[in-house]
């Protein structure tokens, strides 16, 4: 490699680097937690899956009996999405087919008969959209079921931030910053990679800890860079495809379906391909949804319902598609659709969940399959947190070589003092995530059924507060030290403050089989254990150090060196 | 140590020209070809093996752009490619 290019990749390296070490922090800190975003519910509702397997009945003619009391149901549509691993479906209803019942709605426009979280379509003034708990037999409310778990997950694709413009900007801004913040991330990487290549090996089996502050951070920038390079590098792609893939189906769908967004996510496998013309001719035999899909069940050995459509309901031409996915240990990819007509009861076209899956199926299950690590369970899971906590490491010593690197006496004063300022804005916001997060849920086992306003004020302005007090000692060591104090104190708290609250001490949760629940307990009994022997070292490193500090290698402080 | 400045672009306008060809260049490249594979494979298969192909050929792109060192033959090379796989996609 010549000097120019190794140049260029350090030079494009930092710079996509700096831009987005804040909001990636953010993103694989929150990411990291999202993978047990079930268990973070179930320890904050003390409701534990694995203890309460009494499995969840699911009417399905429950629900549209009940929607029938407010609409007529003839000609509609229906998609009834099932939610993985719980115990929600997601309903959506269009309006009809039927021209008599077309015009039946207008006179009864009752508020009432609209529900649902307003996605509906301009014009469909008569369609529903909402979600129903089996669990609760009742529909879902959004804000009520909002918990840390679905906080940290909707957080760390920025989802809060949609709503920062007061004003529309055609695309919810959070997922766009998301999905532009993993693209410049898979650039650094990628210019990373290269800026590291010659001496990839040597490099890697270089660590000093003890001498220079400069070396530690460089070492643990390409160590850890590199052992987490593929996982990183499998985040960011599949992030940009999960969040904000808008970069590519925009304009396919624009090149290849004529600006018809419904026909591409067809061709892509999602929904339901096939269409039934709307007969107009009444039913006479009868049907039931619950035995159809009980039968299917059944039939389908290690696999999950995944969606139930019904198309023209109450029509000769009626049909229902069943669809389902293999229990990821059973096979990794796959998707199986029954299709049933209902006037002759008769099974149209079937593929079980385990026949080999189209191609299409496969690279679309192994996005969604790596980015959500769903595929090992639990040690997957535990190994995918480790990893995405080391990646906040990286993050965090990129920028302290960034800064450790223009802190000399040849670069002016005022150029000086705002890099200090960028890395202490940066420092302190993300070093006290950790304490913020513990600190929040200790506050959410105190409150009285906490909601979604509860968690955002409570998280939001604890980060707030003590992201300031940190910016204002302005000396990054002390910053530190004070996060991790604060990161073990608060970890350790967690588990105790539920085992004296609510009796969940880590014998009872075992005892009861309330694995979930005792998961995250230990979890961050073990956070409070690292950052103790953490500190712990510092604290021994700065004793034998004291005698021998020399001022010029105490960077992060404004003012010296 | 921050990179050496002796070989990075000077000019603010060639650097902000590097820029766009790498991000807007590298993007109309990006899509260009894909839309040129649908002629060779079927469209759903492009379509889906782009969602990792695509991001990773961008970000390439986008560092190419920077690699080369005048940011007009970076251009000509992209408005170029451009124009070959848009000629297969369309004719």
């Amino acid at each position: 490699m010549n000097n120019r290019k190794y140049n260029i990749y350090f030079n494009t390296h930092t710079i996509s680097g700096i831009i987005i070490c804040a909001i990636l922090y953010v993103m694989f800190f929150a990411g990291s937690f999202s993978f047990f975003k079930d268990d973070l519910a179930s320890w904050q509702k003390n409701e534990s899956y694995s203890s309460n397997q009494a499995v969840v009945k699911k009417d399905f003619n429950y629900i549209l009996d009940s929607l029938a009391k407010h609409h007529t149901l003839k000609g509609r549509d229906f998609d009834l999405t099932l939610q993985r691993h719980q115990t929600g479906v997601y309903v959506s209803m269009t309006a009809s087919h039927d021209p008599i019942v077309q015009k039946l709605k207008k006179p009864k426009k009752k508020p009432e008969g609209r529900r649902g979280r307003g996605r509906g379509r301009g014009g469909d003034d008569d369609s529903a959209f909402f979600t129903y708990d089996f669990s609760k037999q009742q529909e879902a409310d959004y804000a009520s079921s909002y918990t840390i778990g679905e906080f940290l997950y909707r957080l760390h694709f920025l989802a809060q931030l949609n709503q920062v413009f007061p004003f529309r900007i055609g695309v919810p801004f959070g997922y766009m910053l998301a999905g532009i913040v993993s693209f410049i991330f898979l650039f650094a990487l990628i210019t990373g990679l290269l800026l590291h290549w010659d001496k990839l090996v040597s490099n890697f089996f270089t660590f000093r800890p003890w001498s220079k502050r400069k070396t530690i951070w460089t070492d643990l920038h390409t160590v850890l860079g590199v052992i987490g390079f593929p996982y990183q590098l499998v985040f960011a792609v599949t992030g940009i495809v999960l969040i904000f893939n808008s970069f590519l189906i925009i304009p396919y769908t624009k090149l290849f379906y004529k600006g018809n967004e419904e026909k591409i996510y067809q061709d892509l496998g999602y929904g339901v391909k096939s269409e039934f013309a709307y007969a107009n001719k009444p039913l006479s035999t009868p049907f039931d949804i619950n035995r159809l899909v009980t039968q299917t069940e059944q039939k389908w050995q290690r696999s999950d319902i995944s969606l139930i459509a019904i198309r023209n309901y109450g029509d000769v031409n009626m049909h229902v598609v069943i669809q389902g996915k293999p229990h990821t240990d059973a096979q990794l990819n796959g998707q199986g659709e029954l299709i049933f007509r209902m006037r002759d009861q008769t099974i149209l076209a079937e593929r079980t969940p385990l026949a080999a899956p189209s191609y299409t199926q496969t690279v679309r299950g192994l996005i969604y399959h790596l980015h959500f690590g769903d595929f090992g369970g639990r040690p997957l899971q535990v190994i995918y947190f480790v990893l995405g906590i080391l990646g906040c490491i990286v993050i965090n010593s990129g920028v302290m070589i960034w800064l450790v690197a223009r802190d000399n006496k040849n670069i002016p004063a005022r150029k000086r003092t705002f890099n200090f300022w960028t890395a202490n804005v940066y420092i302190s916001s993300s070093l006290s995530m950790l304490p913020v997060t513990a600190f929040t849920m200790i506050v959410l086992l105190l409150l009285n059924k906490p909601g979604q306003s509860d968690i955002y004020h409570w998280f939001f302005y604890s980060w707030l507060a003590l992201g300031v007090y940190f910016l204002v000692r302005k000396d990054l060591a002390l910053v530190n030290r004070q996060s991790i104090f604060l990161s073990m104190v608060t970890c350790f708290l967690l588990p105790v403050a539920d085992g004296l609250l609510r009796g969940n001490w880590f014998w009872n949760t075992f005892n009861r089989e309330a694995y979930n629940i005792l998961f995250i307990d230990v979890l961050f009994l073990c956070l409070s254990l690292v950052s103790g022997v953490i500190l712990w070292k510092l604290e021994q490193k700065k004793r034998t150090q004291s005698s021998s500090v020399q001022l010029n290698d105490r960077v992060g402080q404004l003012g010296v060196a | 140590m921050p990179a050496n400045k002796k070989y990075l672009t000077k000019s603010p306008w060639i650097k902000l020209s590097k820029l766009l060809a790498g991000s807007v260049g590298g993007y109309l490249v990006t899509v260009s070809f894909h839309a040129a594979l649908t002629r060779i494979f079927p469209k759903e298969y492009v379509m889906v093996t782009s969602f990792i192909t695509g991001y990773l050929l961008w970000a390439t792109l986008l560092l190419v752009a920077y690699l080369i060192p005048q940011a007009w033959k970076t251009w000509a090379i992209y408005v170029v490619l451009i124009g070959i796989c848009s000629g297969v996609y369309f004719i």
